[in-house]
């Protein structure tokens, strides 16, 4: 395993962030364990486990955890941007652009066409995550709880939490004393 | 100054509650950003959503773009860090005191119980926000497509995208 240095963690995270198509996710994984071998697959896993507890963007979470487990607040800071600035150029440059072409009957249709398949890709990647799950059945009924309370009731995030959390750390519990 | 620092002061709140991810959040970032605080319109949102897919970079440059529609490129910057601060000061700590846990009973409880809830909230997000976003049935089915390929494919995303693109150019969705 290679010990980056921040400059090392700002250059890793602008590749990943600026490669990150359609979710940052398996290009995180792939440059930091498989390219640059920072970290170990299984930690990558239990890392990233931990970014989820945390409310907040998960890949933002990650680089910090990464970042400061190298070098501390510096790191955090380091791979945070490096995340960051790359995109933030390129979707602001296409706000302008779509700032003077949105009346476009042809932009218009683009952009329903490419939200209509990003929402596919959130609900691809939640039943993707929803096969963890599968080991431990009733641990499905707290996913199927907390999408009728947030999807189709509307209920607010908090009050979701607090409905389904009791369930998810009786059954987690049970899930993690069987294991 | 004020509209600066009302993005900063809701947007740091709604980042202290975004369990799941940005994604799971899309349908309550919906409601502050276009009921609540009027910072855009629903056809903007949904745009916005559609070039922060399309572009490269984290699902939350969505964040930046409100931002940036609001205050120009400050209000890109402020929105950004308003949306990163809370929790990455939350699991810089957390990471420490799960690392230090001896009871690994205790560890996978918590692991396995957030890892739930962020599946429900991410499936229930997806069917908020496709309520929201679709208007046809065409637009319907190219969403039950783009799972389908999800799922049961190595298709690299960016494909689905460039053919989502192109069916609405030529006028389907």
């Amino acid at each position: 395993m290679n010990t980056p240095s921040p400059k090392q963690l700002f250059i890793g995270f602008s590749k990943i962030g600026i490669s990150g198509f359609g979710g940052v996710l398996p290009w995180a994984r792939r440059s930091i364990v498989e390219q640059e071998r920072w970290i170990s697959s299984e930690e990558f896993n239990a890392l990233l486990g931990i970014c989820q507890i945390v409310p907040g963007p998960n890949i933002v979470n990650l680089a910090v955890c990464v970042g400061s487990r190298f070098a501390g607040i510096r790191g955090a800071f380091a791979s945070v941007l490096g995340l960051m600035l790359g995109p933030s150029v390129v979707v602001i440059l296409l706000g302008m652009l779509y700032e003077h072409y949105s009346y476009l009957p042809a932009v218009q249709g683009m952009l329903r066409g490419i939200s209509a398949v990003g929402v596919g890709l959130i609900a691809g990647t939640g039943f993707k995550m929803m096969r963890n799950e599968y080991s431990f059945p009733p641990m499905l009924l707290v996913v199927a709880i907390t999408v009728i309370a947030a999807g189709v009731f509307h209920l607010n995030l908090g009050w979701v939490v607090l409905i389904a959390s009791p369930l998810a750390i009786f059954l987690a519990w049970k899930k993690a004393k069987q294991a | 100054m004020s509209a600066l620092l009302s993005l900063f002061l809701k947007l740091s709140a709604f980042s202290a509650l975004a369990f799941g991810g940005i994604n799971a959040l899309l349908p309550a970032l919906y409601d502050l950003s276009v009921n609540q605080e009027h910072w855009l319109d629903t056809r903007t949102f949904a745009d916005f959503f559609a070039i922060a897919q399309a572009a490269p970079g984290p699902n939350l440059m969505t964040v930046t773009l409100i931002g940036w529609h609001v205050s120009g490129v400050i209000g890109a910057i402020v929105a950004s860090i308003a949306i990163c601060w809370p929790s990455s000061i939350m699991v810089f700590f957390l990471q420490r005191y799960i690392s230090n846990l001896r009871n690994p009973v205790t560890k996978q409880t918590i692991q396995f119980a957030a890892s739930a809830l962020a599946v429900g909230l991410v499936l229930g997000s997806a069917w908020d926000i496709s309520q929201q976003i679709n208007h046809s049935v065409a637009a319907f089915a190219l969403t039950l497509i783009a799972i389908a390929v999800i799922l049961l494919t190595r298709w690299h995303p960016l494909y689905l995208i460039v053919i989502g693109g192109i069916l609405g150019v030529l006028g389907f969705i």
